[in-house]
């Protein structure tokens, strides 16, 4: 029931120490795993708008430069002019050295023939009248195409203008060097898995990806997401292999065009990885401490507490004897008091009767006989009752009384001296060796001299008793010793190697009345008066025994001198 | 020689008859009373030498009429006899003017001894007394010298 009731207030202080700590810790580590993480994805995406938004102008004023260079020749040469070789080789050449995108150049006249070519294939006089690309420079005046195969069965885009002259429409057209365009486009590097790409309207790549995807092949990766948005748009999708990628898509001006930048998530996002593992780390080492922390707190108090009311109990018992030795005193000394009163009759009537008798005898009434004898033993035998009543009923008011014990410092070793002065006469007749084991600094007690050698008498008779029992004649030892405990007492132990006593009786051995020796011999009061009067100077008593080996008394008397 | 006179109080009355028995077969005259009211009506109309008076009394105790005894009849000596054998009790009768005092039960012998020893007190007492009033009225030869050298 005890260990069952410590165990409840282990468990509630352990849950207690245990979840306390804990509420807290992991709530400041959520709320900072969580803010961070939202601040993180906000900065990472914004950054990445940035990035697409800056690449998509780099993009665009290429093209527009590109655009540039060939609405210029236009202007600086007429269609006759270039529909020459020589002149469209010098104007080529001119081109290449501002920029090396360009990879040919080509003149066509209104129906879409062409007049004139410069570059790696043979494309002159092919008719291009029913070609996407041609129609839509006659429509619109400018185009860029989409990558196509063309004539050349190569993947290609072309910039074409058209001009009139003299009322005759004509059209420049450039193809630009797909390699470089890409290496333009691809160039852009964000964290281990960044690439951009452009994709045209119907979501096929007009860049080619880094990670995988030719030109011209759609990006079915995309096209679920493929919209029309005006602004630059963030969002996340997941992959064939089921990978997290962070998309941010522009379209180009033309609308022609969209530009694509995609980062895998776990990329972008590597330090909210490494804080992630790192909380786990810290919960994970945190949590350890606080639980192991608590269990090793947890077992400190409950021992305290054990070990305190094990104190309290032992403390509780003490003072329940002492106030029953205390009750038991009281008692027996009015009962002592009230025998005394009929004791002083009998006495008296005894004496009285005896006196008669010898009046009687005198006179000659009553003749000697053997009766009279055995009445005069039996009167005799009275008187001594009535004695042994009269000590039983004194030792019991000695033990009762509640004296005010004189109390003043005295030299333990010198007193413990005279006292063994006393009892070495009975001691080595009996053969006894009796030693006084002294400290080494001289010792102070404060106690009723007169009472304290009541006590060492009182022992020490006890012990000789003991020791004469066990030994007989010869063999016996008794030792005092005497040694300052702390500096508020002073521990004197007398120890015998007599019979002993046994357990049962140890229990018993301070109760008043509580005998072992033999009816007549002993009141069963000595060492119920010791206990008391130690107690009343203020100090203890104990008692230890090994039955068949010896005994030990310890007391612990209050130290003396300042 | 003059002879003792005893007073006993306890209110036990068969201790106080049988000790009186017994003090008259040793020859002493005793008075009883069995309480201290009584006791000290008694010492108004008697001369009493001695008295054994228990400390322990229903009424007026022991140690109260000691007291009064002391007060009212300084010259009377008074033996406790107490069943307490508390060394308080004895000191408390002591300082409040008992001349001795005796433990219950005690003997005859040892009663009569005490009771002797206190008379021997009251007499060397009264001894004194005596001398001392004498000295009043007898002058001694040398004072009835300076007195004549005076008168010339």
């Amino acid at each position: 029931m005890e260990s069952s009731r410590y165990r409840t207030i282990r468990k509630i202080i352990l849950t207690c120490m245990i979840l306390v700590p804990f509420i807290p810790f992991i709530s400041v580590l959520g709320t900072g795993y969580y803010y961070f993480a939202n601040s993180l994805e906000t900065s990472t995406t914004a950054g990445m708008k940035r990035i697409v938004d800056d690449h998509r102008q780099m993009i665009e004023s290429f093209l527009f430069e590109r655009k540039a260079d060939l609405e210029f020749i236009q202007h600086a040469y007429t269609f006759e002019e270039l529909s020459r070789a020589q002149t469209l080789l010098k104007v080529f050449q001119l081109l290449q050295t501002k920029s090396s995108a360009f990879l040919d150049l080509g003149i066509f006249d209104e129906s879409g023939v062409h007049v004139a070519y410069h570059g790696p294939y043979e494309l002159k006089g092919k008719i291009y009248r029913h070609t996407d690309w041609f129609q839509n420079v006659m429509a619109h005046g400018f185009y860029i195409s989409d990558i196509f195969l063309g004539y050349r069965n190569v993947p290609h885009f072309i910039i074409a203008l058209t001009r009139t002259e003299n009322n005759r429409k004509w059209v420049i057209r450039a193809t630009i060097d797909t390699f470089m365009f890409n290496d333009l486009v691809k160039k852009i590097r964000i964290g281990a898995t960044g690439e951009a790409y452009i994709l045209n309207t119907a979501g096929h790549l007009q860049t080619e990806r880094r990670s995988g995807g030719n030109l011209m092949e759609p990006d079915s990766e995309y096209l679920p997401h493929l919209t029309h948005h005006e602004d630059t748009r963030a969002f996340i999708a997941k992959d064939s292999s089921n990978r997290n990628f962070l998309y941010v898509s522009t379209w180009l001006k033309n609308r022609q065009w969209q530009l694509v930048v995609r980062q895998e998530k776990a990329d972008a996002f590597k330090v909210l990885r490494i804080a992630t593992y790192l909380i786990v780390i810290i919960s994970l080492i945190g949590g350890i401490l606080i639980i192991g922390v608590a269990f090793f707190l947890t077992d400190r108090i409950v021992r305290r507490m054990q070990q305190v009311d094990a104190e309290k109990d032992q403390l509780s018992e003490q003072l329940i004897r002492a106030s029953r030795l205390a009750e038991l005193g009281e008692m027996s000394a009015g009962f002592a008091h009230e025998i005394n009163n009929p004791l002083q009759i009998i006495k008296n009537e005894q004496t009285l009767i005896e006196m008669l008798m010898a009046e009687i005898k005198q006179k000659g009434e009553l003749k000697e006989s053997e009766n009279l004898a055995e009445i005069e033993d039996s009167f005799k035998q009275i008187n001594l009752q009535i004695s042994r009543c009269a000590e039983i009923t004194q030792a019991i008011l000695k033990f009762g009384r509640k004296t005010e014990a004189k109390q003043q410092d005295v030299a333990l070793n010198s007193f413990i001296s005279e006292v063994i002065a006393m009892v070495s006469k009975k001691a080595s007749v009996n053969g006894i060796a009796l030693t006084q084991l002294v400290a080494h600094e001289p010792l102070y007690v404060h106690v009723d001299p007169s009472q304290l050698q009541q006590v060492f008498l009182n022992l020490f008779n006890n012990a000789i008793d003991a020791v004469i029992e066990r030994h007989g004649g010869s063999g016996g030892a008794i030792s005092i010793e005497s040694a300052s405990s702390d500096n508020r007492s002073v521990s004197i132990r007398v120890r015998d190697n007599g019979c002993g006593i046994s357990p049962e009786n140890l229990k018993k051995i301070f109760s008043p009345f509580f005998s072992t020796k033999p009816v007549g011999k002993g009141t069963g009061l000595g060492l119920s008066v010791c206990y008391g009067i130690i107690n009343n100077m203020g100090g203890s008593m104990r008692v230890s025994s090994d039955p068949g080996r010896g005994t030990t008394f310890t007391l612990n008397l209050p130290a003396g001198g300042s | 020689m003059e002879k003792i006179k005893l007073m006993l109080v306890d209110d036990e009355e068969r201790f106080l008859a049988t000790t009186k028995k017994l003090l008259s077969k040793r020859g002493i005259e005793a008075l009883t009373a069995t309480s201290g009211g009584e006791a000290l009506e008694i010492l108004q109309q008697k001369n009493i030498h001695v008295v054994i008076l228990d400390v322990k009394m229903p009424g007026m105790d022991g140690i109260d009429t000691l007291k009064e005894i002391k007060r009212r009849f300084p010259m009377v000596e008074v033996i406790m006899l107490t069943g307490h054998a508390t060394v308080e009790s004895a000191i408390e009768g002591l300082k409040s003017g008992a001349t001795d005092y005796l433990m219950k039960p005690t003997g005859i012998d040892e009663l009569i001894g005490r009771a002797e020893e206190g008379f021997q007190k009251r007499q060397r007492l009264e001894e004194k007394i005596r001398m001392a009033q004498s000295r009043k009225f007898m002058k001694s030869p040398r004072d009835i010298l300076k007195e004549a050298e005076q008168d010339k």
